[in-house]
């Protein structure tokens, strides 16, 4: 898989070279913000199968790779992006999946030193699946008033929670070690409680999930 | 001339009565006004009044009388008018002198004659002197009060001792025979009149005296207008200094409040800056180590030797990581300042610095105190960064003393290079920050970077008391 980093630590950069290159893959380009901006603007420019960005970048050391992201999706709303973020503050990934959620992940950047959930990030992102870091989903539920989460069972939290990471139920049903079909009478449920209509694809469901939290959370 | 009769100016806590007229003004003065001082001192001053009115007073008038009605010969009149009219104000001067010794009261001079240039106006001026007029009429009107009062006062006293002497030596006078009285009532109506008539003279005396002092108060003292507007330059005078003091004490808050925001701004700025070497530096090292260590811990299976090469990069990112800490960690704040002082911080930074640097630091710093201690550091540090990235110097002075005398205490630094000079605060800058961070802590700072002539930075600090 070809894939493009936006990444200004040498240091970094290089280790996730290495990284993916023992994983098979092939890092095609490499640069800041900018730089990515304008090779990837034009409407003939080669996409990688994959853009791994840094938020924090020169010139400014803001958001600039966040910019860049959301600015590159809308021209190419097929360019599966990965974001690693210093940010765990959720108005920044609610400004990524402000138009949708297909291929995109905006995953914490000490996700990366967590080899094998990078890996799989990288591989979910790349096969138009979501991926929302964990963390940032516990904040978002940490800001929620505990009252209208309360008409969920604790095993139906759980399952909500990861399904706003980005999982599938095959992926929730592995990870919480209980059938597949126990899982999907769970996510069911939870879609009845909150209102929420059923999902047919993952991505879409966490849009409705991440939405109804952002909507009925306290700010 | 002028009439003055607005308050004249009595220095003395009392009035002008108490003092020289008690008897006039108080039952128990006027009971011993016989052998009450004022009484003494009244005939002293009447006394000697009265001959220097008919001498010098008396002339006086008559000279400048005389001289005003030769006017119209103007090349003879109007000298002499005017030379009459300057001895008016000596006369003056003299009868105030006079009645200070004898009574007392201090009667402040008239303002001088402003000096004139031309001839013309000097001659002018004495005439044009309302003072000099008002002193030549005292010299008139003062010399019948005190002739008068002197005189009257005088006999009265004197009919009292011939009334005393009638009754001790005049039993067989025809005056005895003359009264048709008996003996012993002449002799008390003689007595009766001799108390009588001691006692009037004293008030009499008095109240001549009391009459010269006020009319030489009047007439010898500043005029009312002249008071006035020394009164009115006083008030402007004081409205000045209490405008000046309000301008002082508004400067002085514009400087605090400009002081506290860059103190504010400072601080922001350096949380910023450490939030940023954190960030960039040892956050990204340890994720790049994490990665490293996270290769080989899947490598190590498969390809051991690759492996290894993966540990021994996060070995070493591991140790760069700590003295990019340590770095960090002496930059918001050095131990060896706190443990050591400034003297031994300054030799630490000397020895880090690429630039040769040269220590001199004047008798114990001690004094001046942890903040004044670490502020001098800070100065210091970011002038040896800033000399080794621009001013392309080939060696550095650093001199750290308190500076002698100053209260209070005040910590001095300078630094001085040899390069390129033309050194600049601008916006941004650390040079700013650096005079940002001088300023919150109400101190100096100097720089003086001619191009081509070195950079001389000094900075001086107030010392916590």
């Amino acid at each position: 898989m070809r894939i493009v980093i936006a990444e200004d630590s040498v240091l970094l950069l290089d280790g996730l070279t290495r990284l993916l290159a023992a994983e098979g893959h092939t890092v095609t380009g490499h640069g800041t913000a900018d730089s990515l901006v304008r090779a990837l603007s034009t409407s003939d420019a080669e996409l990688p199968d994959l853009l791994v960005t840094d938020v924090r970048m020169p010139p400014s050391h803001t958001d600039e790779g966040l910019r860049a992201a959301v600015h590159l999706r809308s021209l190419h709303p097929d360019l599966p992006v990965l974001v690693l973020s210093q940010y765990v503050e959720q108005s920044y990934a609610t400004e990524l999946f402000a138009r949708g959620a297909r291929g995109l992940g905006y995953v914490l950047k000490d996700r990366v030193a967590d080899v094998d959930e990078f890996l799989d990030a990288v591989a979910r992102v790349s096969g138009g699946g979501t991926v929302v870091d964990p963390e940032v989903v516990t904040q978002i539920i940490a800001r929620h008033p505990g009252s209208d989460l309360d008409v969920l069972t604790r095993r139906e939290r759980e399952v909500l929670e990861l399904m706003a990471e980005g999982r599938s139920n095959a992926a929730i049903a592995d990870r919480l070690v209980v059938g597949l079909a126990a899982v999907e009478k769970h996510v069911t449920n939870i879609l009845n409680k909150l209102g929420l209509p059923p999902a047919p694809d993952d991505h879409r469901r966490v849009l409705a999930v991440l939405r109804w939290l952002d909507q009925n959370g306290s700010r | 001339m002028t009439s003055d009769d607005g308050p004249a100016p009595v220095p003395q806590p009392r009035t002008l009565e108490d003092h020289v007229a008690p008897a006039l003004v108080s039952g128990d003065a006027f009971f011993r006004a016989p052998y009450h001082p004022a009484t003494w001192r009244a005939y002293a001053a009447l006394g000697v009044g009265w001959i220097w009115h008919l001498t010098a007073g008396l002339t006086l008038w008559i000279l400048v009388l005389v001289s005003a009605g030769v006017v119209p010969a103007l090349g003879v009149g109007l000298p002499l008018l005017a030379v009459c009219l300057v001895a008016a104000r000596w006369f003056g001067a003299a009868e105030r002198a006079r009645i200070a010794i004898q009574t007392g009261v201090t009667i402040p001079a008239p303002y001088p004659v402003p000096v004139a240039r031309s001839l013309w106006s000097r001659l002018w001026a004495p005439i044009r002197d309302s003072r000099a007029w008002a002193a030549t009429l005292y010299a008139f009107l003062a010399m019948f009060v005190s002739i008068a009062f002197f005189t009257i006062a005088t006999a009265l006293a004197a009919a009292a001792i011939a009334a005393v002497a009638f009754v001790a030596v005049g039993r067989s006078s025809a005056l005895a025979e003359w009264s048709g009285l008996s003996w012993p009532a002449t002799v008390v109506g003689a007595l009766a009149g001799a108390v009588v008539l001691v006692w009037a003279a004293s008030a009499l005396a008095q109240y001549g005296s009391y009459l010269m002092v006020r009319l030489a108060t009047i007439l010898l003292g500043p005029s009312a207008a002249d008071v006035a507007h020394a009164r009115a330059a006083a008030a402007e005078q004081e409205t000045r200094v209490a405008e000046a003091a309000a301008h002082t004490a508004r400067e002085r808050a514009v400087v605090l409040t400009e002081s506290r925001t860059a103190a504010v701004s400072a601080a922001d700025t350096e949380r910023r800056r450490i939030e940023r070497d954190l960030h960039d530096g040892a956050q990204q090292r340890l994720v790049a180590l994490g990665v490293e260590l996270g290769v080989a811990r899947r490598l190590a299976d498969k390809d051991p030797e690759h492996a290894v090469a993966a540990l021994e990069l996060a070995h070493r990112e591991i140790k760069e990581t700590l003295a990019e800490l340590r770095d960090l960690v002496r930059g918001i704040h050095p131990a060896v300042l706190s443990d050591r002082g400034l003297d031994a911080a300054l030799s630490a930074l000397a020895g880090r610095s690429p630039v040769p640097v040269r220590v001199e630091v004047v008798g114990d710093l001690a004094p001046a105190g942890s903040a004044a201690q670490a502020a001098a550091y800070f100065v210091v540090a970011e002038a040896l960064t800033n000399v080794a990235k621009h001013a392309g110097a080939d060696s550095v002075w650093v001199r750290a003393s308190l500076v002698p005398d100053d209260h209070p205490l005040r910590l001095r630094v300078a630094v001085c290079d040899d390069g390129r000079g033309g050194a600049e605060p601008s916006p941004g800058s650390g040079l700013e920050g650096l005079r940002g961070r001088v300023a919150a802590l109400d101190g100096t700072f100097e720089l003086d970077s001619p191009p081509g002539k070195g950079t001389r930075l000094t900075v001086e600090v107030p010392c916590a008391s």
